[in-house]
């Protein structure tokens, strides 16, 4: 009775979820954004804001209070090089060899006069960095964004670009090493990056009337930018 | 003979060249805003921080008058524009300018340490519309900003600003569409007083 009872109640919260999804997709259907999800994704994007506010920001505060400019030019510097790997990479996946060969330039460069990547030398010299990513590759490939998608802590994506992070990931020497070590390390570069771009963010407070589709529209686009920028460079 | 054809061709060019419908124009505007501008920010104490009044003077009378408040407010509305009353669309725009000169105005402070380099321009479709590439060269890497201008009212103004190919006109029609789908047009212009009142 009791396991009956269990059974009528999971089937009809399935369906209730089913409806309540196949409403929402209508609704959104006038919509220009692909964003079936939207309901999970303002959830998460809400959360998000929770851990920017909690531990972000008040993180990366400290760290611009204690590590002086040089020293974080050179940490950005390091994280950067490995960086440049992954856009050489992926210029010559994407077909454009010119900018591959700038990129493992740079590396090469900043490797060994740069010490590691501490000291930008390639930029100096006037090599200037292009970073492009995996999700830029599939994109230029002719791979569409698909679903727009708020990944946990890391922020706005699509089903296209988080495979593309999947990719990153899987081809990261930081996963094949042990995970303390791995993980201290894209905790640093995380809030690394955080620290340095903390000034858009408050751009994006000031002048939003809703934040979430106010930063959905800008990654959006900011995407399909960069995907019609790679593949006008073939 | 053959040398007062290409006297004749040469005059052609020349009159294409200096004629309203070149390029340079726009592109010689921004420029100039641009040159303009700096010069000022920089004029200003290094320690002030916020809208002061030099800003907003600054902005009212060499930025304002080169954009064109109205189209930019067609572009954010889309399709919802024609759903508002001309006294509402009045409303939207002047709510809106608002807004937007209120929130980029914290940001003019940027090019302090920022030179403006013009790319280049390029037309833009059939309506003799002009896109002027410019980049912000500073400390960090550049980032390009495309400046669209048109000359329908007789000179020339800026209607959209894409900085690394984002169009911030256009990052506020998917808030617009929400708003007029849940509230109508009244929700828009109540949404933007509640903002600009913060």
């Amino acid at each position: 009775m009791a396991l009956l009872n269990m059974r009528s109640i999971t089937r009809s919260t399935v369906a209730l979820v089913l409806s309540c999804g196949l409403a929402l997709g209508a609704a959104q259907a006038q919509d220009k954004a692909n964003d079936p999800l939207e309901p999970l994704n303002r959830g998460i994007f809400f959360f998000n804001e929770i851990f920017d506010a909690v531990i972000t920001t008040p993180v990366t505060t400290l760290y611009k209070a204690i590590v002086p400019d040089p020293i974080r030019k050179s940490i950005g510097g390091v994280f950067g090089n490995l960086d440049d790997v992954y856009s050489g990479l992926n210029h010559g996946l994407q077909g454009n060899g010119q900018q591959a060969g700038r990129d493992f330039s740079r590396v090469l460069i900043n490797t060994t006069l740069g010490i590691g990547g501490l000291f930008d030398v390639a930029g100096n010299m006037g090599i200037a960095k292009s970073k492009t990513d995996y999700g830029v590759t599939l994109g230029s490939w002719g791979v569409g964004p698909g679903p727009y998608l708020v990944l946990p802590v890391m922020g706005p994506s699509t089903v296209r670009d988080t495979v593309g992070r999947g990719m990153r990931i899987a081809s990261d020497p930081r996963t094949y090493i042990p995970w303390e070590t791995g993980f201290s390390l894209t905790a640093t570069e995380f809030f690394h990056l955080r620290a340095e771009n903390a000034s858009s963010e408050g751009l994006i407070d000031s002048s939003s009337l809703d934040k979430y589709l106010f930063t959905r529209s800008l990654y959006l686009q900011r995407r399909s930018s960069q995907v019609r920028a790679a593949s006008e460079a073939n | 003979m053959s040398r007062w054809i290409y006297f004749v061709l040469g005059l052609f060019v020349m009159s294409a060249l200096t004629g309203p419908s070149y390029a340079s124009v726009p592109e010689d505007m921004v420029k100039a805003m641009a040159s303009n501008v700096t010069t000022q920010v920089r004029a200003l104490p290094a320690n002030a921080t916020g809208v002061t009044p030099q800003i907003q003077s600054i902005i009212e009378r060499d930025i304002m008058p080169r954009f064109d408040f109205t189209r930019i407010t067609q572009i954010a509305m889309g399709r919802n524009w024609l759903k508002a009353s001309p006294a509402e669309q009045k409303q939207i725009i002047g709510e809106f300018t608002h807004l937007l000169v209120r929130t980029y105005s914290n940001a003019i402070n940027t090019l302090r340490d920022m030179d403006v380099v013009v790319k280049g321009s390029r037309s833009n479709g059939s309506d003799g519309d002009v896109t002027v590439r410019t980049q912000m060269v500073g400390r960090n890497q550049p980032t390009s900003i495309d400046y669209f201008l048109s000359n329908a009212s007789g000179s020339w103004k800026v209607y959209d600003v894409q900085v690394e190919g984002v169009s911030l006109v256009s990052a506020y029609r998917d808030e617009f569409t929400s708003l007029v789908s849940s509230n109508g047009v009244a929700g828009v212009i109540d949404a933007l007083k509640k903002k600009n009142a913060k």
